[in-house]
């Protein structure tokens, strides 16, 4: 899950006005979807355990480049759909905020992204699953492309606001933003295989949470459990 | 928690501070808490100057202390912050223009320094975030489970209340599992410590978690259904509105702060 990589007050105040609407109008147009179309009781229940679940797998550390953390938006997307997908991303992220983990100031912007994660990846999947690939690749393709999406969005939305107090032209900050960009994408690749891998596990034990219902996707066994 | 990693803030940790000690700051009223995080968001977003983002960041860490919260604690938990910070804050302290602190680096793509203008551009961006984290996380260990469900359920929209308030119930039983099947792996051998030889063992840790979280909820459908749920979960208890006297400071931050951004920053009247 990539984040806007900058503290608290690191935009100025009309790019924090700015991505703050703009969050704020992506989640009242998916809660005026929601609402219309009348939300399920299953549908809450399984929104609120899996921020939960995206927010306790947050604490595991995985010991890439010195320990990296992840909260599995692009699974998330995958099993919730872009609309629930999208309203568990605000959640965590508040939850996150209330720790530390993001600004609260930029809960517009990290909403955003992560919006982006949750709606790319699950339009991959399902893409991807239409066209008869197996499902470690389609899960890890579209978790990795919904995460880069995801990437390239925040370092966007960084360059687009500048950095309060930088006197720095836009070419130098798009120059130090790819750096962080890149580093994002690598660590997507990680969080995408291993999305794969977990879609693969859920497939193989409850094939109708990925929409696999009927259809072969048996793991093969490792002689590892959990 | 042993098992997973320890700079990020155990929710656990927070609320048993939150509910167990009894600071000044515990008998803060919740909704004056969400203003002073307001006001501060708006103050390190608006104040241009190093020695009063220091000093804002400086009055923040005595309001912790005064919280009787620990210290140690929150230096461990400044490492994502700091990351952030860093990031972002560090190419821009070399690339920043300006007067070279000491000499600079030959690169075969130019020469390398950082600058005066980039190390207070750093000093700056480290104040803003670490005041209003700071802030957050005194918030956070000072104000109680219930109040906390309380003014989430007030300010997000149906059904993003809902959802936090299941998220916020659901993320202890969530750690537990996933503490639980750590500690399960690694008492059947399995290794946590390099991640590509272990990666179907970290797939399968989170791959189960996320199965606990949906089978959970699949048995929470069947009791809120069968307890009449409506859409909407009852919330026990009540965040009264503010005193006066923390009406007034939280006023009195707002004030000030646009106070300042006008006729400072802005320019307003000269």
């Amino acid at each position: 899950m990539a984040h806007i990589h900058l503290g608290e007050g690191s935009f100025p105040l009309w790019a924090l006005v700015l991505w703050t609407l703009l969050g704020v109008g992506l989640i009242g147009a998916v809660v005026y979807r929601v609402r219309k179309g009348g939300i399920e009781t299953h549908q809450i229940a399984l929104a609120g355990v899996g921020a939960a679940a995206s927010f306790a797998i947050f604490q595991l550390n995985i010991p890439v480049w010195g320990g990296i953390h992840m909260n599995l938006t692009g699974l998330v997307g995958i099993l919730a759909g872009p609309l629930l997908g999208v309203l568990i991303a605000l959640v965590v992220n508040v939850f996150s905020a209330a720790l530390g983990h993001g600004a609260v100031g930029l809960l517009g912007a990290n909403t955003l992204v992560n919006a982006s994660e949750a709606i790319v990846a699950y339009y991959a999947f399902r893409t991807l699953m239409r066209t008869d690939w197996d499902v470690f690749p389609a899960g890890a393709g579209a978790a990795t492309l919904g995460l880069s999406a995801g990437a390239f969005l925040m370092g966007a939305i960084i360059v687009v606001s500048g950095v309060n107090g930088s006197a720095l032209p836009r070419g130098d900050l798009t120059i130090a933003v790819a750096g962080l960009v890149g580093l994002n994408l690598g660590v997507a690749v990680i969080e995408g295989i291993l999305t794969g891998f977990v879609v693969r596990f859920l497939a193989s034990v409850r094939p109708d949470l990925v929409g696999l219902a009927g259809r072969d996707t048996r793991e093969e066994p490792t002689g590892v459990t959990a | 928690m042993t098992t997973l990693s320890n700079h990020v803030p155990d929710p656990r940790l927070i609320t048993a501070f939150a509910e167990q000690r009894d600071g000044p700051l515990h008998r803060v009223n919740p909704w004056t808490k969400v203003g002073v995080v307001g006001a501060l968001v708006l103050a390190v977003t608006v104040l241009d100057r190093l020695a009063l983002l220091a000093g804002l960041y400086g009055a923040v860490l005595v309001v912790y202390g005064l919280a009787r919260l620990p210290y140690r604690r929150l230096a461990g938990w400044y490492t994502l912050p700091a990351l952030f910070i860093v990031s972002v804050a560090g190419p821009l302290a070399f690339l920043e223009p300006g007067t070279p602190v000491g000499g600079a680096l030959s690169t075969p793509l130019g020469d390398l320094s950082v600058t005066w203008a980039g190390l207070v551009l750093f000093a700056e961006l480290s104040c803003r975030s670490l005041a209003v984290v700071t802030f957050v996380l005194t918030a956070s260990m000072t104000t109680k489970y219930a109040d906390v469900a309380y003014v989430l359920g007030r300010l997000l929209p149906r059904p993003v209340d809902q959802i936090a308030l299941l998220t916020y119930r659901f993320t202890f039983v969530m750690l537990e599992i996933l503490e639980d099947l750590v500690k399960a792996a690694l008492s059947r051998g399995g290794n946590l410590s390099e991640f590509w030889s272990n990666k179907r063992l970290y797939a399968r840790i989170l791959g189960m978690t996320m199965l606990s979280a949906i089978e959970q909820s699949e048995r929470l459908v069947t009791s809120m259904e069968a307890r009449g749920y409506d859409g909407d979960i009852t919330l026990y208890g009540d965040v009264s509105r503010p005193p006066v006297h923390e009406l007034l400071v939280v006023i009195g931050s707002y004030v000030a702060t646009v106070g300042y951004a006008a006729v400072a920053v802005y320019g307003v009247g000269s």
